[in-house]
C-alpha cells in the first residue's frame, strides 16, 4: 500500500507528488539528526508546521496530548477518508469522557488487578548485572539492571493492558464485534482473550508468514473464540485489511488498534493505556532505592511498550530514554525495520510518521527474528521523541537479540520474547557507558514460549551441558 | 458430604474404610536400588528408623474409624506425625543411603521456618521474580454459565495461579527449595519431571540461582513435551532421559532418587509434589500454602467471608494441597479434588489414583496407587499430561479415608467440552485457556451447589502446550 495522501477535513490537501512526497527536515534545536537520514527538499509551503512551530524538548504539552488534531509536531494527524471521520471523533470523545469517569476506571482497575495480574514486578536481575560488572570491569560496581515484568502480564505480554481497556470502550460505544490486526500474535491473543471477557464478536487479521511462525499464538486465538483471518503478507497488510473491514461495517464494529500507530485519537489512547507501566515503575523505582531511574530501555517495533514506559518519565530530563530498534540481519543489508534510522516522513496507516519507503514512496519490507518489530512504520509520537532529542534510538540485529535472549534464559531464568530481546541485546553497548550505581530499567515486555520455535530453527544448541 | 450425582461417568469415592488395611500391596515395582559398592557410614548418626513403623504405639496404623472417633477435629491430625505418617500413610520408604539426607533436610526446613531472613528472602522473590500474589479473579461469564433458571447458583473464583512465573503453581516449591539447596551449601539439583511443568520450574530456579541443574524425564515423555524439553534445555540444564520401565514419570522419579543416593552429599533432589518420602509431602505442601493463604484473605477482602468450596485438579496432589492446606481446619469450607478418569474409568485409561487404585508403596511414601492384581503400576493416562501420575501425595489419601476431602473425577472428554463453556462451537466464557480445565467439567454437574462462593483453584499454566490438543 502506498502512503496516499487524503483529505483531511478541515485542511487544505497536502500537495504532494505521488513520487516525492518527502518532508522537510531540517536540523531542530540544534540536535544533530543521524546520519542515514536524509535531508529532504521542502513541500509546498503552506503545508507542515513552519519552523517557529517546531515544539523544543522542553515543550512538555506535545508530548502529553498532541494538540486538538492528534499532532506530534508535524507528526500525526488524522489522514484518513471522510467516512471515517465521525466514528473517530466519537472515539476520541468517548475516550476522554472514560478518562475522567470513576466508574470506568474503577472497572478498568480491577480487571487489571484481577484478570492480568497487575502490577507487574520491578525485578531486580541480580545475576545479569553480575555478568556486566564482570565483563565491563569497573572500580566500584557497574549500574543496576532491573527488570519490568510485563512478561507476567496476562497472556504474556504487555498488549493486554490496551486490549482489555479499549474492548471495554467498544461495549460502551454499542459495538458488537471488534476487528483486529496482529504481527507476532500476542496483540490478536489478547484482544481475543479481552473479547471472550467481555462477550463480544472477535476477528483477527493475520499475515499468512507470520501464522506460520507463530502458530502457537493462533491457536490461543482460536480457542479464545475468535476468528483469525490469513492475509497475504505481513503484519502490515494485516493492519491494511483489518482497516479496511472496520470501514465496511463502521457501525457494529471497533478497530482495536494494538499500537501508537494509527489516526487521532489511536496512538493517544493506546499509550494513555500503555501508560500503567511507566507509572508502576514510578512508584516501584521509589519503593526499592528511592529515586527514578536513570536510563529506561525498550524496544521499538511500533512503540507501544516503549511509550508505556516512557510517557511517565517524559517530563523527567534526567531520566534517559533509549528505544532499540530491529536491525534485523544488518543495517546494510536491506533486510531489518529500523525505521527510524533508515526511514522517511511520510503518511502510513493514517498518520504522518516515519516510515521504511523507496524512491518511489513504496513501503519497504521489513524483518526482524522478532515479529512484533517487523512494521516499516512507527508511531508519531515516537517520531517526535526522536526529532526532539528527547529519546535515543538505536538498533539491535536479530543475532544480538537471540543471544541475550539466550543470557537471560541461562542467567535469570526469564525466556524473554525475541522483541524484548533486543532492548536486552543493547544493554553490551550502553552498559560500559554508564557510572556505577546507575539504575536501569528494561521493559520486559513479553515472555519468550512463543519463539521456541524459531530459537529451534535457528539451530540453537540443544544442549548447553 | 459426598454428593449424589445423576451423571453417569460421575463417581464419588466410595471406598469403605475397613477394607483399606486388607489391600495393603506393595507394588513389586519398588524403586530399585543398586548396592553402593562404597556405603556410607553415617557412624555420627543415631538414626536406623527401619521403614516399618510400629515400634512406637502411637504411631500404631489406625483406620480411619479410629481416626474419625478420635475426633473428626482436624486440628487433632498430625498432618504429618513425626514419622512423617498422615494416618496410616506417608512414611519414609527408602534405602538406609538417604536417610541421614531426609532427617537432615527435615531438620533445615524447620529450622527455616522460623528463620527471618530466609522468609523474607523468599517472600522477596515471591514476589519480584514470580509474580505473586496471584489474584483471585471472579469469573462473572463461568458464574453466568452455571447460574440455574430460578437465578440462584455458586459464585465462581479463580485463583490465578497461571500468571506465575512460568505459568503454574510449580514455582512456588520450586523456588522455596531451591534457597533451601543453597542453605544447606549443595550445589546441585536434581528433579524428576513428567509433564515437563516441574522441570522447567526446577531448571529455571536454578538459572536464577546459578545452580546445576539435572532432570530426569522419562524417554517417551521427553517425545511428547519436546517443546518442554528445550526450554530447559535453554534454561541451562541437563535433560537426562530415563528408559527403563515404561519411560515416564515414575521412572524417572525412581532414576532421580537414584542419582540422589549416590550423589547425596553434593546434591539436593526437588520433588515436584507432594508425592516422596518425609518429610517432601510436608515441605511441599508447606512452600505451596501460599496460595492458600492469600486465598483466604483475599476472600476475606472481596466478600469479607471465607469460601464455601475449593477445587483443585489432583495428579500428585501439589496444587490441590496447597490451596487445601490452609482450609483443613476450618471445616465448613468444602474441599474437592478432580483427578483425570481419561478416557473413563472403566477403560483402564486414566489417572483416577483415589478413586480406582488401592494402597501401597511408590516412590518412598505409602498411598493409594493404580496397581493391578500382582501389584505393577498400571500405566495411567489423561489428555492432561500434568495429571497422569499413578499415585498420589500421601495426604489425600489420609483426606480422602478421614473424609474431609471429596474426590472425583473427569474424563479428557468432560475436560476438553467444558474448555469451550460446553461444546465446541461455544465460544469460550472466560478468555482464559487452562490445563487445568478438569475442575470446571466437574461445576457441569456439581450442579446442586448452592447459593455460595464456589472457588475454584484455576491452577494451570497459561495452556500454551495444550493448545494444540484442545484444538484438535
Amino acid at each position: 500500500m502506498s502512503s496516499s495522501k487524503i483529505q483531511v477535513r478541515g485542511q487544505p490537501l497536502l500537495r504532494v507528488p505521488a513520487r516525492n512526497h518527502r518532508m522537510t527536515h531540517l536540523v531542530i534545536c540544534g540536535v544533530s539528526t543521524k546520519r542515514h537520514h536524509r535531508e529532504i527538499n521542502a513541500l509546498s509551503s503552506n503545508s507542515g508546521p513552519s519552523l517557529d512551530s517546531v515544539p523544543t524538548r522542553t515543550d512538555k504539552r506535545q508530548f502529553l496530548r498532541g494538540d486538538g488534531n492528534g499532532k506530534f509536531g508535524r507528526f500525526g494527524g488524522k489522514f484518513v477518508p471522510e467516512t471515517l471521520m465521525s466514528r473517530l471523533i466519537e472515539l476520541e470523545d468517548e475516550f476522554n469522557f472514560v478518562r475522567c469517569d470513576h466508574e470506568f476506571q474503577e472497572e478498568l482497575t480491577t480487571a487489571l488487578r484481577d484478570y492480568v495480574g497487575r502490577e507487574t514486578p520491578l525485578y531486580f536481575a541480580e545475576r545479569l548485572t553480575e555478568h556486566y560488572k564482570n565483563i565491563v570491569p569497573t572500580i566500584e560496581g557497574g549500574p543496576e539492571i532491573y527488570l519490568k515484568r510485563e512478561d507476567l502480564s496476562h497472556c504474556g505480554s504487555h498488549k493486554i493492558n490496551n486490549a482489555l481497556a479499549q474492548a471495554m470502550i467498544s461495549r460502551r460505544l454499542g459495538c458488537s464485534r471488534v476487528v483486529a490486526a496482529t504481527g507476532a500474535g500476542q496483540h490478536g491473543v489478547a484482544t481475543a482473550a479481552a473479547c471472550a471477557k467481555l462477550s463480544l464478536e472477535c476477528t483477527v487479521f493475520m499475515g499468512a508468514a507470520d501464522i506460520e511462525k507463530q502458530s502457537f499464538n493462533v491457536l490461543s486465538m482460536k480457542l479464545l473464540g475468535a476468528q483469525v483471518i490469513s492475509v497475504e503478507g505481513t503484519f502490515k497488510d494485516a493492519s491494511s485489511e483489518a482497516i479496511r473491514n472496520w470501514v465496511e461495517n463502521l457501525y457494529t464494529t471497533y478497530y482495536l488498534s494494538g499500537t501508537v500507530v494509527g489516526p487521532h485519537p489511536c496512538p493517544i489512547i493506546v499509550r494513555e493505556f500503555q501508560s500503567v507501566i511507566g507509572k508502576e515503575t514510578r512508584r516501584q523505582a521509589k519503593q526499592l532505592w528511592g529515586g527514578k531511574p536513570d536510563v529506561l530501555v525498550a524496544c521499538v517495533g511500533s512503540g507501544s511498550n516503549a511509550l508505556g514506559l516512557f510517557h511517565e518519565f517524559v517530563g523527567d530530563e534526567d531520566v534517559r530514554l533509549v528505544g532499540v530498534e530491529a536491525a534485523g540481519l544488518g543495517l546494510d543489508s536491506g533486510k531489518h525495520s529500523a525505521t527510524l534510522a533508515f526511514g522517511d516522513v511520510g503518511v502510513y496507516h493514517g498518520s504522518m510518521s516515519y516510515l521504511l519507503q523507496d524512491d518511489q514512496g513504496q513501503i519497504l519490507k521489513p524483518h526482524s527474528v522478532g515479529v512484533g518489530l517487523e512494521y516499516p512504520g512507527v508511531g508519531p509520537e515516537i517520531s517526535f521523541m526522536k526529532e526532539t532529542g528527547r529519546a535515543e534510538f538505536y538498533t539491535a540485529t536479530d543475532e544480538e537479540a537471540i543471544q541475550a535472549c539466550m543470557r537471560l534464559s541461562r542467567l535469570e531464568g526469564i525466556i524473554p520474547a525475541l522483541e524484548a530481546s533486543h532492548a536486552l541485546a543493547f544493554l553490551d553497548k550502553l552498559v560500559p557507558t554508564l557510572r556505577d550505581g546507575a539504575k536501569v530499567v528494561v521493559n520486559c515486555s513479553g515472555r519468550g514460549d512463543k519463539d521456541l520455535d524459531t530459537l529451534i530453527q535457528r539451530g540453537m544448541p540443544s544442549s548447553f551441558c | 458430604m459426598a454428593t449424589a450425582s445423576t451423571a453417569a461417568t460421575f463417581r464419588p469415592s466410595s471406598v469403605s474404610a475397613s477394607s483399606e488395611l486388607t489391600h495393603l500391596r506393595s507394588p513389586s515395582k519398588l524403586p530399585k536400588f543398586t548396592p553402593l559398592p562404597s556405603a556410607r557410614s553415617r557412624s555420627s548418626s543415631s538414626f536406623s528408623v527401619s521403614c516399618t513403623i510400629a515400634k512406637d504405639p502411637a504411631v500404631v496404623m489406625a483406620d480411619s474409624e479410629k481416626i474419625k472417633a478420635a475426633g473428626s477435629d482436624p486440628t487433632m491430625w498430625q498432618r504429618p506425625d513425626s514419622f512423617g505418617r498422615f494416618g496410616k500413610f506417608g512414611g519414609k520408604y527408602v534405602p538406609e543411603t538417604l536417610m541421614h539426607a531426609l532427617s537432615e533436610l527435615e531438620t533445615a526446613f524447620y529450622s527455616l521456618a522460623t528463620d527471618e531472613d530466609f522468609q523474607r528472602e523468599l517472600a522477596e522473590i515471591l514476589k519480584d521474580y514470580v509474580g505473586r500474589e496471584s489474584p483471585l479473579y471472579f469469573a462473572e461469564r463461568l458464574t453466568e454459565h452455571y447460574r440455574r433458571e430460578n437465578g440462584e447458583g455458586p459464585l465462581i473464583y479463580l485463583k490465578r495461579e497461571d500468571l506465575n512465573h512460568t505459568g503454574a503453581h510449580k514455582i512456588n516449591n520450586a523456588v522455596a527449595q531451591a534457597l533451601l539447596a543453597k542453605r544447606l551449601g549443595k550445589k546441585r539439583i536434581i528433579a524428576e519431571t513428567g509433564a515437563g511443568q516441574h522441570g522447567v520450574a526446577t531448571a529455571t530456579v536454578c538459572a536464577r540461582f546459578g545452580l546445576q541443574c539435572i532432570i530426569y524425564m522419562g524417554a517417551q515423555d521427553m517425545e511428547r513435551q519436546a517443546l518442554n524439553v528445550f526450554r530447559m534445555r535453554l534454561l541451562g540444564a541437563e535433560v537426562r532421559g530415563v528408559h527403563s520401565g515404561t519411560a515416564t514419570l515414575k521412572d524417572a522419579t525412581s532414576e532421580a532418587i537414584r542419582d540422589w543416593v549416590t550423589n547425596v552429599e553434593t546434591t539436593h533432589y526437588i520433588l515436584g509434589s507432594v508425592a516422596g518420602p518425609h518429610p517432601y509431602p510436608m515441605m511441599v505442601r508447606d512452600f505451596h500454602a501460599v496460595i492458600g493463604k492469600e486465598t483466604r484473605k483475599q476472600a476475606m477482602e472481596k466478600w469479607g467471608g471465607k469460601p464455601d468450596v475449593l477445587v483443585a485438579c489432583v495428579g500428585g496432589g501439589s496444587n490441590a494441597m496447597g490451596l487445601f492446606h490452609e482450609f483443613v481446619d476450618d471445616t465448613e469450607v468444602r474441599m474437592i479434588g478432580v483427578e483425570a478418569a481419561g478416557f473413563g474409568l472403566d477403560s483402564g485409561k486414566h489417572a483416577a489414583t483415589l478413586t480406582k487404585g488401592d494402597v501401597g508403596v511408590l516412590n518412598g511414601a505409602m498411598s493409594y496407587l493404580l496397581q493391578d492384581d500382582d501389584g505393577q503400576i498400571i500405566e495411567p493416562h489423561s489428555i492432561s499430561a500434568g495429571l497422569d501420575y499413578p499415585g498420589v501425595g500421601p495426604e489425600h489419601s489420609f483426606l480422602k479415608d478421614v473424609g474431609r476431602a471429596e474426590y472425583f473425577s473427569v474424563t479428557d472428554e468432560e475436560a476438553l467440552e467444558d474448555s469451550y463453556g460446553q461444546t465446541k462451537e461455544d465460544i469460550p466464557y472466560i478468555g482464559i485457556i487452562y490445563k487445568g480445565i478438569h475442575p470446571f467439567a466437574f461445576s457441569a454437574k456439581g450442579s446442586d451447589l448452592k447459593d455460595d462462593n464456589a472457588h475454584h483453584d484455576h491452577e494451570s499454566y497459561y495452556g500454551d502446550r495444550d493448545t494444540e490438543s484442545l484444538v484438535k
